[in-house]
């Protein structure tokens, strides 16, 4: 209080102090607990909701970061490189463009200009609060519309032009770091000054990331606005909102194309010599067929999550028939289809894009493909290879088969530590080569399906599918998936009892993911507020701030 | 003071005619008496750029080396995987028996030794350096006055694009993979002619200024509140935004004329492969757009990557890909080397060949855009066999304007990679002293390649 007295002193003078007085105790400053990167779909999302579906997005995006198995994770840790930028510009102002386009201003410009070769800073404010706040997802602040006014009238000034300036405007919010970046802000939280809570704002857009993959819609920033977000009751009603709209569907599309790291199937590449039939018509195919099986399953059907490993049921399309080798009579893009059992197939993992992403260009890989299935369905990381492996004693191998080459490998004590864990559930799947193709023989060789994971036996893909589907490490990794993806950060053994606790509820919901999703979502541990360290005028509660937290067991630094 | 001519025939004078383009940027600075990169007056700044193979070059522990040549000095020979450089050896120098010092950090495996080589330091983690590369030091001494501040290319076709350029140790840079895409960085809408006659600025730029200043007169509200890392990773972003409108303030200016400047045609697109050919056609294409982006001034600085640490190269119709061969293959007992391996190492390292005989082939002055540049050469591992991180091959290549003495052969054994990385930086210009922490801190620059 005398602080504040104080200032207001020095301001009467004209004396303004160098530094902001101290905080009392309790009254700490907002403070931004996390930067994270939007990614590609999440651009292409929010300016699909923002300005409509026909925008035209055409630019080449930072390529994005994956830590801990989740793009959501490392985008965190990136930043804009000059290259990036130059590419945010250029897209920026062909979005621009495009919004302002001379048949496209009467419906995204919110008020006419009394005079449309002058500056209006009236309705060039009202175009900017309106727009700035649905891409920085928070009203902007007056200095941000300001600056960005002053950037409209300059603009219509030098080009006679309101709508140049505008554009310019525009540009500008879109290249705002306030936009490129998540910016999740904490506030002292009413019922407990010495605690920060995520700010309303920040809430609405962790759910609806997490929910549509894109920024907080209208009605979600009014429940921000009003606090009914810091509501249960407020929380649940936009849940339900959100999970029971067909956008719900791009969510879940985004979450599985992060933790099944189908984003690599863009970039795969595979031998022609090799493998005639792969083409990126098909690596495009792979992807969306993953996706259309996951979400029928999980979403429009709520069926089991473990289902997955073992339904047949999916969808084809003409490229992908061709390496499936099974007819496509449909008139359609796409048709529902169900493998028979002799096809061997067993789920997700023996479609196209796990098997092929996780091969080689010219061969499979049973240590890649067992390394991510420890990885990304069990939560269970392989640690890089130790660099004093005796490599000079490998020695090549005759063998005819890739079980055969691998099990000298296996003999080699230097390298049989590892490879006895990661080869065997990718030998269960040697019946699909590099592509994908079922084949039963190698170089002439019966191919041997037979595996042992841990004590337990199972021969080929539908064993390992049947596997997965029992092993209780299986559904928790996802919930572990959903949490860190959401909250965006890496969990630790301090959040062992809460996902130990979701969990059993997941699995008392029937394993339907999503429930899970709004479960988790609902909880306080979903907003949990980390302060990171270093930060400028750190508050006066920073240190109050973790020790509840601590308690509930969700720290991490 | 006054001088008694216009500014653009003085600095002809100052480089004895030699008629390589300069941005006015540089003059004003020159002039300006404010920078100490030109502070000898009378050599121009060279361009510098890295170039990255993966997996080594042939060197086992029985001796069989197939890269290190025996002699030292002027006149090294010219040894089976280098067979490709023969043509341009006399601007190519040669470091071998140089090593990674982690202290106690561990090889993290096609990670650790490039890493060192660029940021100074053995990284903890896989996934990033523990400090910026050097090329970005590079990049803020000599590339300011063009352009791109630098520009990055990845000739790979791996999964991912494959960049080793990085300011917060986290983001690495994006880089160009296609000729295609490079050629509408460099030559595309934006660019400006040097040579033209009819230069005109083009006002719509200075509106595009007024969008990045209302971005910059936030900076300090989005800064409050932030803690460390995100500090560091917001510093990068308004160094982007200001390399932005160090682009702009350029394309207001007109160019200086670059006699060596002749503005390519458009490439074709090529289909994506990884195969030893395919990356090496893809370097030979990307290397020639670059070397004329350099003739024409649009950037001094650049990063190559040829293939990634954990190449996924492979010859066409062959199951294993390279990475595999080098860990697989057994040492012939007869010959002392995994001749396979061998074959491989010559093959990528044709890349390099033409990469370089790409850059000299652009006339510049006297000489070549090669004889005005630096371009720093290494990999992963040396021996990739074993994940070795001694004697990691490097190259530099060019005669950085007549400071490098090229054309040696530097062998030492077992002394720090980041030696090379300093002497780099000091034959560019670079005010830098030491570079390098714990035992790869170096104050020693190697100084008999040194003019």
């Amino acid at each position: 209080m005398g602080a504040l007295v104080l200032a207001g002193a020095l301001a009467l003078v004209g004396i303004t102090p160098a530094q902001p007085p101290d905080q009392p105790s309790g009254k700490g400053t907002p403070t931004k607990v996390a930067l994270r990167r939007i990614t590609e779909s999440q651009y292409r999302h929010t300016i699909a909701d923002v300005f409509g579906p026909g925008i035209k997005i055409n630019a080449r995006f930072e390529p994005e970061k994956r830590v801990e198995g989740l793009l959501a994770i490392g985008s965190a840790q990136l930043s804009v490189t000059s290259s990036g930028f130059e590419q945010y510009f250029a897209l920026a102002s062909s979005i621009s463009d495009q919004v302002l386009d001379e048949k496209q201003r009467a419906t995204s410009v919110p008020c006419k200009p009394s005079n449309p070769t002058q500056a209006d800073d009236a309705c060039g404010r009202r175009f900017i609060e309106a727009y700035g706040e649905r891409l920085f997802r928070r009203p902007l602040t007056e200095s941000e519309t300001l600056a960005r006014l002053k950037t409209a009238s300059t603009g219509a000034k030098q080009a006679g032009d309101f709508y140049a300036g505008l554009k310019l405007a525009l540009t500008s919010l879109l290249v705002a770091p306030e936009f490129i970046f998540r910016v999740e802000t904490a506030e002292p939280d009413p019922a407990n000054r010495s605690q920060y809570r995520l700010d309303a704002y920040s809430k609405a857009a962790r759910v609806s990331f997490l929910l549509w993959d894109s920024a907080p819609d209208q009605e979600l920033l009014n429940a921000a606005r009003s606090g009914a977000i810091h509501t249960r009751a407020g929380l649940h009603q936009q849940l339900t909102r959100l999970t029971s709209s067909p956008r719900f569907e791009d969510g879940v599309r985004a979450f599985f194309t992060d933790m099944l790291q189908l984003d690599d199937l863009d970039n795969v590449v595979k031998d022609p010599t090799i493998y005639p039939k792969f083409n990126q018509s098909v690596s495009d195919s792979a992807k969306e067929q993953t996706l259309r099986t996951t979400v029928d399953l999980l979403v429009n059907k709520k069926r089991d999550y473990r289902d997955l490993f073992t339904s047949n049921d999916t969808f084809i399309n003409r490229p992908l028939a061709s390496v499936y080798r099974i007819p496509f009579a449909s008139s359609g893009d796409w048709a529902p289809y169900t493998f028979p059992q002799s096809s061997e197939r067993s789920g997700i993992l023996t479609q196209v894009s796990f098997l092929s992403l996780f091969a080689h260009p010219g061969s499979s890989s049973p240590t890649k493909r067992g390394i991510k299935i420890y990885e990304i369905f069990m939560c269970l990381p392989t640690p890089n290879p130790p660099a004093d492996v005796d490599f000079s004693r490998v020695q090549d191998s005759t063998k005819a088969t890739i079980r055969g080459r691998l099990l000298d490998h296996m003999s080699n004590p230097g390298c049989s530590g590892c490879h006895m864990r990661s080869d065997p559930p990718g030998l269960a799947l040697e019946h699909f080569d590099g592509l994908g193709q079922l084949r039963t023989m190698e170089n002439g060789a019966m191919i041997d399906v037979s595996a042992d994971i841990y004590g337990v036996k199972l021969v080929g893909a539908q064993g390992l599918g049947k596997f997965l589907h029992d092993d209780p490490r299986v559904p928790a990794c996802l919930v572990r998936n959903v949490y860190a993806y959401g909250a965006g950060r890496a969990t630790g053994a301090q959040d062992g009892d809460y996902l130990s606790n979701q969990t059993k509820a997941f699995a008392s919901d029937g394993y339907r993911l999503p429930d899970l999703m709004v479960q988790i979502a609902s909880s306080p541990e979903f907003f949990k507020v980390v302060v990171p360290t270093g930060v400028q005028h750190p508050p006066s509660a920073t240190t109050a701030a973790t020790v509840p937290l601590q308690k509930s067991g969700g720290v991490r630094q | 003071m006054n001088f008694p001519f216009n500014r653009r025939s003085f600095l002809r004078g100052m480089i004895n005619g030699t008629a390589v383009c300069v941005a006015l940027p540089v003059l004003n600075r020159f002039l300006n008496g404010s920078g100490t990169a030109y502070a000898d007056g009378t050599k121009l700044p060279v361009r510098f750029g890295t170039y990255f193979w993966g997996l080594g070059l042939t060197d086992t522990p029985t001796g069989g080396t197939r890269w290190v040549p025996s002699k030292t000095g002027y006149g090294y020979e010219i040894m089976p995987e280098l067979e490709s450089l023969k043509p341009v050896k006399d601007k190519v120098s040669v470091f071998s028996g140089f090593r990674v010092i982690g202290d106690g950090r561990p090889n993290l495996v096609h990670w650790s030794g490039h890493a060192s080589i660029l940021s100074g330091v053995a990284p903890a983690a896989a996934d990033r350096f523990d400090g910026p590369s050097f090329d970005s030091k590079v990049a803020d001494a000599i590339g300011t006055a063009t352009r791109f501040k630098v520009i990055d290319i990845d000739a790979s076709a791996s999964r991912q694009p494959v960049s080793y350029s990085t300011r917060t140790g986290t983001t690495f840079a994006m880089p160009e993979t296609t000729p295609l895409v490079l050629y509408q960085r460099l030559f595309g809408s934006a660019f400006q002619d040097p040579n033209s006659d009819d230069w005109k600025p083009d006002p719509s730029i200075m509106l595009r200024q007024s969008v990045l200043s209302a971005v910059e007169d936030q900076r300090q509200a989005l800064m409050a509140g932030v803690g460390k890392d995100d500090q560091v990773r917001l510093d990068q972003y308004f160094t982007s935004v200001r390399e932005m409108e160090n682009q702009l303030a350029m394309q207001l200016q007109k160019p200086e004329h670059c006699q060596a400047c002749v503005v390519p045609t458009a490439p074709k697109d090529t289909p994506r492969s990884a195969t030893v050919d395919a990356v090496r056609a893809n370097t030979k294409a990307l290397a020639k757009l670059l070397a004329m982006g350099l003739a024409c001034n649009q950037t001094r600085v650049f990063n190559f990557v040829h293939t990634a640490g954990i190449s996924e190269t492979y010859i066409a119709g062959e199951s294993k890909i390279y990475h595999q061969i080098t860990h697989d293959e057994p040492i012939d007992a007869t010959l002392g080397y995994q001749p396979e391996t061998s074959r491989l190492a010559g093959l990528v390292m044709q890349a390099f060949g033409d990469f370089l005989i790409e850059l000299d082939a652009v006339k510049e002055g006297a000489g070549t855009v090669l004889d005005n540049s630096l371009i720093m050469a290494f990999s992963d591992t040396g021996y990739a066999k074993i994940h070795s991180i001694e004697n990691i091959p490097m190259f530099l290549a060019g005669r950085a304007g007549g400071r490098h003495k090229a054309g040696q052969h530097v062998h030492t054994t077992g002394e720090s990679v980041t030696r090379v990385s300093l002497t780099a930086q000091q034959l560019v210009g670079v005010p830098v002293g030491e570079f390098g922490t714990g035992s790869m801190r170096t104050a020693r620059p190697i100084t008999e390649i040194m003019g």
